[in-house]
């Protein structure tokens, strides 16, 4: 114990606590440090474990994946804990892929995902029709309702939930809302808008409330440089019968969901800020 | 009505909206009409009244624009970095309170519902009010200055006004 002790006294350098970093932020700073560590990485998928060496991750492991599979896996975590850890190491590497590597290949898990969203089943006639292909893919997809469900469920989950801003004074625990499988019962509306106000993703909403989301998120930022308290965070609104909770994401898409009049917002509030 | 009258109004406002300090986190509010026209404040100075009145009209336009979409908004909160803004619809306006993040929300609900309930009547009389006699109260006229002393010939003092030898 004494050793243990002696050891953590001698060690050389910083302890740092950084909140509202991503994980990507993370992984390139121990990626450039060149240092040989293992960091234990606990986030809304439970708990992984990144090898670094070389200025690499070399290896990588979750409850369930090994190598560049885990790796994946962890870094679409959004939310977590990033803490550097002892762990046995294996024989051999099992990752090969540079550090930017793996990043853009989870961009492009990510970019594939989104594009299997194209076909809404909810998506106004008028935009469907302004896009044939997708009007025929949107009958192809139909035969797959389940399958589909799935994917949305999990793309709304990843983005529209777990990419809430970072810079939140307390975020919520990761399963904060609740299973994936409540969370379109929880929110039978969600809706992405990209920063030109291009409708991302579209569940239930229509055109108009795109246009009005859009409007008041802007209206909202205006106030807020106007009363010198910027940038805009996010916004719940009560009406007579019914709530619309928006938030703007770090990549400036803008989201806003529709719970059920019984769902649970508190989670969902406290992540916001709200 | 008398411009005497709606000052009262809006006195009786502000004197409403101080009590919404009580609440800690509380930076301060405002009341402003369905027309975006901002009618009392209880803010530090730093707030100056036009970037007040222009924000009061975008929020009354935030109003508006959910009610296009068929929806009568009753209260919103806005999260900025480190501040929220608490918005109440009134029958006749909306009451704003900024505060920090940290504020207690149910706190601030409860404030927010009781001074909305308060300053109602008032609001609405500023509200019907036509727009020059809804204007800010004037400055103060300027003190009349004092009963000009006679310039004293030369050689003779002057003492409280009168010339003494």
């Amino acid at each position: 114990m004494s050793t243990t002790t002696a050891a953590s006294t001698t060690a050389v350098g910083f302890r740092a606590q950084i909140s509202g970093a991503s994980l990507w932020d993370l992984v390139q700073m121990e990626c450039l440090s060149r240092s040989r560590q293992v960091i234990r990485i606990s986030g809304e998928g439970g708990v992984g474990y990144l090898f670094f060496a070389e200025g690499r991750v070399v290896h990588a492991v979750t409850s369930k994946l090994v190598g560049e599979a885990a790796a994946l896996e962890i870094l679409s975590w959004t939310n977590g804990l990033f803490q550097p850890c002892e762990r046995a190491w294996p024989a051999t590497g099992t990752i090969e892929t540079s550090c930017e590597g793996l990043i853009l290949r989870l961009a492009k898990q990510r970019d594939e995902a989104a594009t299997n969203l194209v076909a809404f089943r909810a998506r106004a006639p008028a935009v469907a029709a302004a896009h044939p292909f997708e009007e025929q893919k949107q009958r192809q997809k139909q035969e797959d309702d389940s399958q589909f469900e799935e994917i949305e469920i999990e793309e709304l989950h990843e983005e529209g939930e777990m990419r809430a801003p970072t810079n939140i004074d307390q975020p919520a625990p990761p399963t904060a809302i609740g299973p994936r499988a409540d969370l379109t019962t929880d929110f039978p509306v969600m809706l992405r808008l990209g920063p030109g106000g291009s409708i991302v993703t579209n569940k239930g909403a229509s055109e108009e409330m795109a246009g009005v989301v859009a409007y008041a998120h802007r209206l909202g930022q205006l106030a807020g440089e106007l009363l010198g308290v910027e940038p805009f965070v996010a916004l719940e609104c009560v009406f007579a019968d019914g709530r619309l909770l928006m938030f703007q994401e770090e990549n400036g898409d803008v989201v806003a969901l529709r719970p059920r009049g019984d769902t649970n917002l508190q989670p969902l509030r406290d992540r916001l800020g709200l | 009505m008398t411009g005497a009258e709606l000052r009262g109004a809006r006195e009786q406002m502000r004197v409403s909206l101080v009590t919404l300090k009580d609440v800690f986190g509380i930076t301060g509010s405002f009341v402003f009409t369905r027309a975006g026209d901002l009618v009392a404040r209880e803010l530090p100075p730093m707030f100056d009244d036009v970037a007040l009145g222009e924000a009061s009209s975008r929020l009354m336009r935030l109003h508006e624009t959910f009610a296009a979409g068929g929806e009568q908004l009753d209260v919103a909160v806005l999260r900025f970095r480190d501040h929220k803004l608490y918005l109440k619809t009134l029958p006749a306006g909306a009451l704003c309170i900024l505060s920090n993040g940290a504020v207690n929300m149910p706190a601030l609900r409860m404030a927010a519902n009781l001074v909305g309930r308060r300053i109602t009547p008032a609001l609405e009389t500023v509200a019907r009010a036509p727009l020059e006699a809804a204007e800010p109260e004037p400055p103060p006229a300027p003190v009349p200055a004092a009963r000009q002393v006679p310039l004293a010939p030369p050689g003779m003092r002057i003492f409280r006004g009168r010339p003494v030898e």
